[in-house]
């Protein structure tokens, strides 16, 4: 088939840069075929076009193999690893999460997710190596411009070549493409200025995306101004509750408040505390002086244990008042309201009979909180002995020392 | 994406001296022999182990389990191509047969195994012992099911079902070879979906049977599926270098050709995945759950001298081979598919020895002479019954109508 | 060798001595093209779409209240108890999952076995996956309470500087879900960029040829790109297969991890997938009866595509079936008095009702299709795969109601029924399902054009 210079495409005009050259065949053997004879030709840039998979097109064509499988190997293997690592730093490392007593980094429960991520990773590469590597997107293109070629993705089968492949030219690549048997030739042009988008849809994405500016804008406002009015609700995460909260109204009972006085007489489990001795350090009307424990070793134990909790941050682990709050305060230069804590080695407690060191542990003395609510009444009575033992520490005379041992001083 | 072709069956395929097996009954004779005599060297070596032949009878159940799971596995193999009516694979399905087709031989050699059974010794299996189970509640309760009498009706159902398929489907085979009747394919087809609902019940409780019930006190729903995954890598290993071994002394040369090595390979990759699937599903929950009737089958398992094998399946039959079948060369390259069906075959008795062995001794492998007795003895019994199957007989299934097509395909 | 009558409606037959046409009618490239084409073309939508599609997105607009009402109220509005604290929300979450294992299954598994039936049916099979995951993926979104924290559930550095707990199945679930989601949606698109070309070409408006165009990616169906795109394919193909398999074993890891009775078995994860491949083949069937005689595709979509997708229905409702039997052999062999009672109480307890629908849909039911005429009659299969979603759907409600009302502790015991939120929802799932499918029947190739070119008995007439 003669090639004329006349069946350019209608819109194209003259003065397009040439792009290349486009043929038609009529089926897909035929097309194979031709692809054998322009690769032996030695054309470099060219391609055909189809539209299904040709058999055979490949090795026509001398298509090499493309290197997306090692691709996505590698994005599978990176899937692995990142799974791993984000597994074992999260919860083994980052953040030790210890569930029902599995090991930190527990191989058997990693490997699901381990899995999901390689395939994601693995998956995403195929896909966009695949857009990549064929050359796409590429929305704007000499060929698509040709009416004849709107047929590649119903029929059509075609051969392109380049005109930048060094052996294009614009009279014998046509002839070849005729002679090879194709039903049409025509030559391609680079459209001289592209503007294929439709205004219509260039208004519509210029409004919606001043649209989509507003609502960070407000956001952006409502961060940098302040309000006084209660926060704004928009979802109630159970903040309005149908309940009743302590100290509020209700027209339900006469009295109109909320809260229920217990019925009189009534005393919550473990209220009772009738023993004035136990509970309160007190006989008769004076302070007890015995205890109302045995005292044993291991309440003695105890005692220090819970002396050295809760009474050494302030009073020392010896009782001499020197603890570390104390030592703290008197070092800032605004000690001067600090009222340092009693040592437990002045007369004036040393003579204090048990029940009332039980007593100002329990309810505290001047700055001193009272422990009470911290500490059970049991493990009170076993701080009053070890308080005992430590002012008979500080206070010993060489007749306290056993004689067998009285040498050993020396 | 090819176009379809309707594939006229080549004219040069007849069974001729390329396709019929010729081999001389003497060397049938001389492999029987020696498997006899194998088995019974590991006989006489497991009774010198002084241990009333525990050892050898789970060893001879580990190699046992293992011989017919490669003849069931091709036995599934020919069921599943006959229900998708596929094409490719009539080149290589008469392998299949042949394998399927040891069955009957096969079912002689449980023979040991079922007489401890309905001997009431203990030697396997805890509930064949009638004064065991009454010690136990649990044993008693499944007393029902687990007894002598009825573990040997099972048995005889399971292989009239196995024999009864696998003769039927060599036979219809065989028969085409000369008569070239489409007829034999629809009947082959039209029995494959019930064949494929009998072998998977058959399989599943014999499976249950003769290896879950070692420990009568664990249980997993799992277990059939397990033992079947491995049973297909195994045939399809077996079949490969079974053509592989065929192709080396002159047979087969034009019918198997690389697609069809491509085509089992991917096959053979992807029970590898399957395996490991279920292995993982079957382990995860148990490990999971953390319950005691359960982990008290993997504890022995993944401690001491047997957790050694546990990290040696996992990598060796599910990580290694993965990678390695991994690549498209690997499949099409004869060599380095048969090296990896070799290693899967291998693998896959390892699987079987570690699923049997620590039921007996928890804490040490003792491997020795008498379990490579039992295996060679086994190994070359069955191989002479293949053997004495396919002599004289062709190694193609030629009077197959989808023939042309099996040889005319493409990978992609 | 003998020719096919190509005009003969019924392909079904079997000779061994030929392969049967997988397109009917004298089809050449062109006239597929233009029968698929056509109905994205038509200037003028039909009265009948728009009655569907009405009813569709008035149930979706239910949906999407029901939603809003359940945000703003909280998940007391649905029938959830203690100790019944998955119901409906759960039940309907992986009934869609499950559906939506039939569109990668064709796509990707009948693709790598070289069933080249799949390519009439892939297409509109890939889209309802899609659509179903978002069914599937609303449910546990709603069902955490907060929904609007749900990113919660994300792995990313936060001022808490905590992290999710990546032993739990339920962020396995996330994972498994929203790869599964990706994955689907890819393939799904990548496999349509050359039939959205095609649209492109043949667009006679602007906006049409540009909006078409836009997705297609400028695609011109070049040799060196068609290899790559085979590759690629492939390789989704083969990472979509063990993908479709982990996700609803992920999802049976929700339950079989823990210890309760009836959740705890090894044979969970295949179990349920057999189960998700049967419901979603049964969903494709039900969705491609009507679609193809609506929309004149009997020539692509032919009998011998429905008698196969219910070969598949009838071996995996076998599995499923398998399944069934397995687990109450074991729930007595196992000795397990509460596995025992767990499954006696399936059957003969107050939700017995339910087990027996489940069992009588998804195992004697697809038993029908043992028989030719209900393999190749459409309303005969209709029948059929309606009921065997509607047995699938009772599977997971026998699953998880009833395993939850009866626990270890009887003073735990309990019992469910859903309130009018909780069907208002599930129906409304449905509308969002079809309102979805509609569009894409509207806009969208419905059949992968270019891949069905590949299997024309006489393409070039």
């Amino acid at each position: 088939m003669p090639v004329s210079e006349e069946p350019l495409l209608p819109n194209t005009e003259p003065r397009d840069e040439l792009a290349g050259v486009l043929a038609q065949f009529p089926n897909a053997a035929t097309l194979v075929e031709a692809a054998t004879a322009v690769r032996e030709a030695g054309y470099r840039r060219w391609d055909c076009h189809s539209p299904f998979p040709v058999h055979g097109i490949d090795t026509a064509m001398g298509t090499r193999r493309t290197p997306l499988p090692w691709l996505v190997l590698g994005a599978g293997l990176g899937g692995a690893m990142v799974a791993m690592g984000l597994q074992w730093w999260t919860n083994a490392f980052d953040y030790p999460l210890l569930i029902s007593g599995k090991p930190l980094f527990s191989l058997p429960a990693n490997i699901p997710v381990a899995f999901e991520l390689i395939v994601l990773f693995a998956g995403l590469t195929a896909f966009l190596g695949a857009i990549v590597l064929c050359g796409l997107p590429r929305w704007a293109h000499p060929l698509l411009r040709s009416r004849t070629f709107r047929r590649v993705t119903t029929d059509g089968m075609f051969i392109s070549i380049d005109a930048t492949d060094p052996k294009f030219d614009v009279q014998a690549t046509p002839n070849m493409l005729s002679s090879l048997g194709a039903v049409s030739v025509e030559l391609c042009h680079e459209p001289a200025h592209a503007r294929t988008i439709p205004s219509l849809l260039v208004w519509a994405v210029v409004v919606a995306g001043l649209l989509a500016l507003l609502p960070p804008l407000f956001i952006a406002r409502a961060r940098a101004t302040k309000s006084d009015q209660p926060r704004v609700h928009l979802v109630p995460d159970m903040d309005f509750q149908p309940k009743y909260k302590p100290q509020t109204a209700s027209g339900l009972w006469a009295d109109g408040r909320a809260m229920r006085a217990p019925v009189e007489g009534t005393l919550a489990l473990g209220d009772l505390q009738s023993d004035d001795h136990f509970w309160r350090g007190k006989q008769g009307d004076g302070w007890a002086a015995a205890f109302p424990v045995p005292v044993t070793d291991r309440l003695m134990a105890r005692g220090r244990q819970q002396f050295n909790v809760f009474c050494t941050p302030c009073h020392g682990l010896t009782g001499m008042g020197d603890g570390m709050i104390s030592q703290r305060a008197l070092r800032r230069s605004d000690s001067a309201g600090w009222v340092p804590p009693l040592s437990l080695h002045v007369e004036e407690v040393r003579k204090q009979p048990a029940g009332q060191v039980f007593n100002t542990i329990t309810n505290g003395a001047r700055k001193m909180p009272g422990y009470g609510a911290q500490i059970a009444a049991e493990d009170r009575w076993a701080i009053v002995l070890y308080i005992l033992a430590l002012q008979r520490s500080q206070n010993a005379t060489l007749e306290d020392v056993p004689e067998a041992v009285r040498p050993q001083l020396r | 994406m090819t176009h379809p072709i309707m594939h006229q069956r080549p004219a040069h395929m007849t069974v001729d001296s390329h396709l019929r097996l010729s081999i001389a009954p003497r060397w049938i004779w001389a492999l029987a022999a020696l498997g006899a005599a194998g088995l019974l060297g590991g006989l006489l070596s497991g009774w010198l182990q002084g241990d009333d032949l525990a050892h050898f009878y789970h060893t001879y159940l580990a190699t046992y389990s293992f011989f017919l799971s490669l003849a069931l596995g091709a036995l599934f193999f020919v069921l599943l191509q006959h229900v998708t009516h596929a094409g490719w694979s009539v080149s290589v399905r008469r392998l299949a047969e042949i394998l399927a087709g040891t069955l009957p031989a096969l079912a002689v050699l449980f023979l040991p195994i079922a007489a401890a059974v309905i001997g009431r010794s203990p030697v396997l299996y805890e509930w064949a012992d009638p004064q065991a189970v009454q010690a136990d509640e649990l044993l008693l309760h499944k007393q029902p099911y687990l007894n002598a009498p009825f573990f040997a009706l099972r048995t005889v159902i399971y292989f009239a079902v196995w024999v009864f398929l696998a003769r039927y489907y060599l036979k219809r085979s065989l028969a085409q070879d000369d008569s070239q009747e489409p007829q034999l394919t629809l009947a082959m087809e039209r029995a494959s979906p019930l064949g494929l609902l009998l072998f998977a019940a058959t399989v599943t409780f014999a499976s249950f049977d003769w290896l879950m019930s070692l420990e009568p006190r664990w249980f997993s729903t799992i277990f059939g599926v397990y033992y079947f995954s491995g049973a297909v890598l195994g045939a399809l290993a077996a079949m490969i270098l079974m053509a592989v071994a065929l192709q080396a002394r002159g047979y087969l040369r034009d019918s198997i050709q690389t697609e069809h090595y491509h085509d089992l390979g991917k096959l053979l990759f992807a029970f590898v995945v399957f395996w490991g699937y279920i292995a993982f599903s079957q382990y995860l929950l148990m490990w999971y759950a953390n319950l005691p009737e359960e982990t008290v089958w993997y504890l022995p398992r993944i401690q001491g001298p047997w957790g050694v094998v546990s990290v040696a399946l996992l990598l060796g039959h599910l990580l290694i081979p993965f990678l390695g079948l991994l690549p498209r060369t690997a499949k099409r390259r004869k060599p380095v598919l048969a090296f990896w069906a070799a290693w899967l075959l291998a693998i896959h008795w390892l699987d079987l020895y570690w699923l049997v062995m620590p039921s007996l001794d928890p804490g040490r492998i003792v491997f020795g002479l008498t379990d490579i007795l039992c295996l060679v003895g086994q190994g070359c019994l069955m191989a002479a019954a293949a053997a004495s199957l396919a002599r004289g007989r062709s190694l193609l299934a030629v009077g197959d109508p989808r023939l042309g097509e099996s040889l005319a395909f493409e990978n992609l | 060798m003998s020719t096919l009558d190509l005009r003969s409606a019924d392909n079904t037959g079997n000779d061994p001595t030929r392969r049967a046409a997988l397109v009917i009618g004298h089809h050449d490239y062109a006239s597929v093209t233009q029968l698929v084409s056509q109905l994205a073309e038509r200037s003028r939508t039909p009265l009948a779409w728009y009655v569907a599609f009405a009813v569709s997105a008035a149930w979706a607009g239910l949906f999407f209240l029901l939603i809003g009402y359940l945000v703003f109220t909280g998940v007391g509005v649905w029938g959830n108890n203690r100790p019944v604290g998955w119901a409906f929300d759960i039940v309907n979450f992986v009934f869609w999952v499950g559906i939506g294992h039939a569109g990668t299954l064709i796509s990707a598994i009948l693709f790598l076995f070289r069933q080249r039936w799949r390519t009439s049916i892939n297409r509109a099979a890939e889209a309802m996956t899609v659509f179903a995951v978002i069914c599937a993926a609303v449910y546990p979104g709603v069902h955490i309470g907060r929904a609007w924290l749900a990113y919660w559930l994300a792995p990313y550095p936060n001022q808490m500087q905590i992290w999710p707990n990546f032993r739990s199945p339920l962020l396995w679930d996330v994972f498994a879900v929203s790869t599964y989601f990706t994955l689907s949606l890819l393939f799904w698109y990548l496999g349509m960029i050359p039939d959205l070309a095609t649209l492109r070409d043949r667009a006679q408006s602007r906006l049409k040829r540009f909006i078409y165009g836009v997705f297609a990616l400028g695609w011109r169906g070049s040799a060196r790109a068609w290899h790559v795109y085979e590759t690629a394919y492939l390789l989704l193909a083969a990472l979509a297969t063990p993908l479709v398999l982990s996700v609803h074993s992920v999802v049976s890891f929700d339950f079989a991890v823990s210890v309760l009775p009836g959740w705890h078995t090894t044979i969970f994860p295949p179990y349920f997938v057999a189960g998700a491949i049967f419901s979603g083949f049964a969903m494709v069937v039900t969705l491609m009866v009507p679609a193809r005689a609506w929309f004149g595709l009997k020539d692509l979509i032919t009998l011998r595509h429905l008698e196969n997708m219910n070969k598949v229905i009838l071996a995996t409702g076998c599995m499923v079936g398998y399944a069934y039997g397995i687990e109450f052999f074991i729930a007595w062999y196992g000795g397990n008095p509460y596995e025992q009672f767990a499954f006696l109480n399936r059957a003969l307890g107050p939700y017995a009702w339910a087990y027996w629908i489940m069992v009588t849909c998804n195992v004697a039911v697809p038993q029908l299709l043992w028989m030719k005429s209900w393999r190749t009659t459409p309303w005969k299969m209709m029948i059929v795969a309606i009921l065997v979603n509607v047995g699938m759907w009772f599977e997971r409600f026998v699953i998880i109601v009833i395993s939850l009302t009866r626990d270890f502790l009887p003073s735990n015991w309990g019992a469910y029924s859903p309130t009018w939120v909780d069907l208002g929802m599930f129906a409304g799932s449905f509308g969002l399902f079809f309102m979805l499918f509609l569009l894409f029947c509207r806009w969208l190739p419905m059949v992968a054009m270019a891949e069905v070119k590949t299997v024309l008995p006489h393409p070039e007439n």
